[in-house]
């Protein structure tokens, strides 16, 4: 909190968007076609509006509380003892996150680019980058996240423009789904994917003008989501909903039928998966610093630096934890539904109470005059 | 201190330097590399069968369904593969043809590596030749190693071939020193030209894991002199190869399925007279309506040309009136209608809706799908009821530079 406030509203955007934007963009076609099989692109944009709620809940809940995270402003609301109780899911919450994503990259690298190279160095790698980043301060982290913003970008779109060329619009017909249960169920996952957002309450208490969160939370969720929106819409026209099925990660897959024309690359997915790797390494980033930024609130420490080294072994640990790709899915999947609650069901209580205890202190001030 | 000491320091900096030096996990030599580049498979027979040493499974291991084949694998050889413009000169060839005979790709792959001193690399997989009697045995089995190994590019060829694969690894055209290579160019091209829809590995996975439409593939033959011909359209019920057409169906077939590049040209009787022009499509335009009559299938095909004339066989004939050209497009489009209509009797017959009339129904009536149909094997039965009607136009702009 010694840090200075100089988050600009561009800046808390852009984080926003590195955050979301990270290892999810692979499997997320397969999530949304087993929920919704043609229905995908709908069962996307549900889970994109869930997501944006929960998110708009908690700018809001931030906006109110202009100095502090969820973690401290939980004091104020729900009492000392029981906002520490819930801020100890919050972290345990995003320490997982972090080893789950950690270790769905190490699985990608290894099945499909570096395949004689163990899981473990992958992972660790990762991990050991996102953790020198985070000794940083949070002005720095902004100025990362600003910079990478449009390498992430880009490619992105790159790929699904060059991709139509192939695509079938038949497949996205009929637009509503088949099954209303396993689109719902989707919906859930798919919105799980945007969890990284949870970085704004962080990063409000350093906004120059933390009256604008509302406008970063929109674009920064507009923007990523419209990508992930694009990246479904082009996979399932170009794979269809019963290919997409057989494959795990379709974007990637997608990259690999994509040609530049007047062959100067045959296959995209090299620059993909070179950006691709920037984008999860922001996420990690994200999330790992989070969840030491929290712990650091939570004891009332001075300094978070100490804490980066001290929870690597603990999330490589985690992340090593799933036996296999299959397990490790389901997990991914569980843990992101269940995460949910924390998301967004924890600060849409928060804000009731908050919303509550306000109307009830303005009217107590009103009788008292 | 300690580390104020030059040396400490020096140290501790070679220390740093250590992980960004060693360079990559995964690094390997690119002449320690066997590239394939070309893989054919065929049937083999009992002498070959026998030859299949014990490697990946021993010989009374049963593997049910899986019958035995031959791989026929071009490697290229490092230093000898022509590398920008065709260099003049070296008459050593640029590749190395193996054959081995396995009951999986993988296994045979692995009895491949056995004979191979190089680990073999299938990044640069070009394509793929199936032996016609192979894809009549179904394409499935070969699909899930395909699938799963990151290293086979989705953008590889698949082709039928009439003779024996094998032999298609083996000839040398002439105008390019890969013989694979030149396989694998002639399928892209033929496409550029309009001579045939698209078609590589992926687009046929796709097909064939729709459930609304039966995959194709170009099928090809050997001419004289070590040359190839695309011979027609070979397509499929679900993985298994049913059947195969003459080159000129396949513009019907693509004007069917609506690709928009147009590339064949037809001989077409002016009407009234004994003499033809060659009408050749430039480009069209497809649109398919679907609907149910009397709760049976039905599709409203409507396919308009534009058309240029490119040639006519007698000098005394003009073509220079507009009249003319009228007639000349409605006998055109009278003779697609009529071979159209033979071609989808054909594939109904055989139960194989390449032009993917399904995947209109899916889309367009979900209900009707989801409750008479749901699966690829009910629609092949339905499909062979489906009625349609037909309606061509043909436009002729353009009569090429001749006036008369």
């Amino acid at each position: 909190m010694g840090d200075p406030k100089e988050i600009t509203t561009l800046q808390a955007t852009t984080i926003i968007i590195s955050t979301i934007i990270g290892v999810g963009v692979l499997p997320l076609p397969l999530f949304a076609v087993r929920a919704g099989e043609t229905g995908a692109p709908l069962v996307t944009l549900l889970g994109i509006l869930l997501a944006a709620t929960g998110l708009f809940i908690l700018t809001y809940l931030g906006m109110r509380h202009p100095q502090k995270t969820i973690i401290t402003y939980s004091h104020d609301i729900i009492g000392k003892w029981l906002g520490r109780f819930c801020s100890i899911f919050v972290i345990v919450f995003f320490y997982i996150l972090t080893g789950l994503a950690a270790r769905e990259f190490g699985e990608v690298v290894v099945s499909a680019v570096l395949r004689e190279t163990p899981l473990e160095v992958t992972v660790l790698v990762m991990l050991l980058l996102a953790c020198i980043s985070c000794r940083n301060n949070i002005n720095v982290f902004s100025y990362i996240h600003n910079f990478y913003v449009p390498i992430i970008l880009a490619p992105g779109l790159i790929i699904v423009a060059f991709s139509l060329k192939n695509s079938n619009l038949l497949y996205l017909r009929p637009i509503i789904g088949n099954n209303f249960q396993d689109m719902a169920a989707g919906t859930l996952t798919i919105s799980a994917l945007f969890q990284g957002a949870f970085i704004i309450t962080l990063i409000i208490p350093s906004m120059k003008k933390p009256a604008k969160a509302l406008k970063a939370s929109f674009w920064g969720i507009f923007v990523s989501g419209g990508l992930y929106l694009l990246i479904v819409i082009a996979t399932v026209s170009v794979f269809g909903s019963e290919e997409i099925k057989q494959i795990f990660w379709p974007t990637l897959e997608l990259a690999r039928t994509t040609s530049l024309p007047g062959n100067i690359l045959q296959r995209l997915d090299v620059i993909f998966l070179a950006v691709w790797v920037t984008a999860v390494f922001t996420t990690l980033f994200s999330s790992y610093y989070l969840t030491i930024h929290s712990i650091k609130e939570l004891c009332n420490l001075k300094d978070h630096k100490m804490l980066t080294y001290f929870i690597l072994p603990f999330v490589f640990i985690f992340a090593m934890l799933p036996q296999n790709i299959v397990q490790m899915y389901k997990v991914i999947q569980d843990i992101g539904r269940a995460g949910l609650v924390i998301t967004f069901l924890y600060p849409g209580l928060l804000l009731l109470i908050d919303v509550f205890k306000g109307w009830r202190k303005k009217r107590s001030v009103v009788q008292k005059s | 201190m300690l580390y104020k000491n030059r040396n400490v320091q020096l140290f501790l900096l070679s220390v740093l330097l250590l992980p960004i030096l060693s360079s990559c996990w995964d690094s390997q030599e690119i002449d320690e590399r066997a590239n394939v580049l070309a893989i054919g498979i065929d049937v083999a027979d009992k002498q070959e069968e026998k030859s299949e040493d014990e490697i990946a499974h021993l010989r009374d291991f049963s593997i049910t369904n899986n019958e035995i084949f031959k791989l026929t694998a071009q490697i290229a050889i490092p230093g000898r593969i022509p590398l920008g413009p065709e260099q003049t000169g070296g008459k050593e060839k640029p590749v190395l043809v193996v054959q081995v005979v396995g009951h999986t790709i993988e296994d045979a792959i692995i009895n491949l590596q056995q004979e191979v001193a190089n680990e073999l690399f299938l990044g640069h997989l070009r394509i793929i030749v199936l032996n016609e009697k192979v894809a009549k045995q179904g394409t499935q089995r070969f699909n899930d190693f395909l699938r799963r190994n990151p290293e086979i590019r989705r953008t590889a060829s698949l082709v039928v071939s009439k003779e024996s694969a094998a032999t298609y690894l083996k000839v040398s055209p002439e105008l390019e020193r890969i013989p694979s290579l030149y396989l694998a160019d002639m399928v892209d091209n033929l496409t550029a030209l309009g001579k045939f829809p698209p078609s590589f590995i992926g687009l046929f996975w796709t097909i064939l894991s729709s459930k609304g439409q039966d995959a194709y593939l170009p099928y090809f033959r050997l001419k004289k002199g070590d040359n190839l011909e695309l011979n027609g359209l070979a397509y499929f019920k679900g993985d298994k190869m049913v059947g195969k057409t003459n080159p000129a169906d396949i513009g019907i077939f693509m004007s069917v399925k609506g690709i928009h590049r147009g590339g064949y040209g037809a001989f077409v009787k002016v009407p009234g007279t004994n003499e033809v022009v060659v009408v050749k499509a430039m480009s069209r335009r497809t649109k398919i309506k679907v609907s149910l009559k009397d709760g049976k299938p039905h599709a409203s095909i409507k396919i308009s040309y534009e058309s240029t004339i490119d040639e006519k066989g007698n000098p005394k004939l003009l073509v220079s009136n507009s009249s003319l050209l009228k007639k000349v497009e409605k006998q055109a489009s009278k003779d697609v209608v009529a071979s159209t209509k033979k071609f989808i009797k054909r594939t109904q017959r055989v139960k194989s809706d390449v032009f993917g009339f399904g995947e209109h129904f899916r889309a367009k009536l979900p209900h009707f799908w989801n409750k008479k149909i749901g699966t690829k094997e009910k629609w092949e039965d339905y499909y062979q009821q489906l009625t349609f009607d037909l309606q061509v136009e043909t436009h002729i702009h353009r009569v090429g530079m001749k006036a008369k």
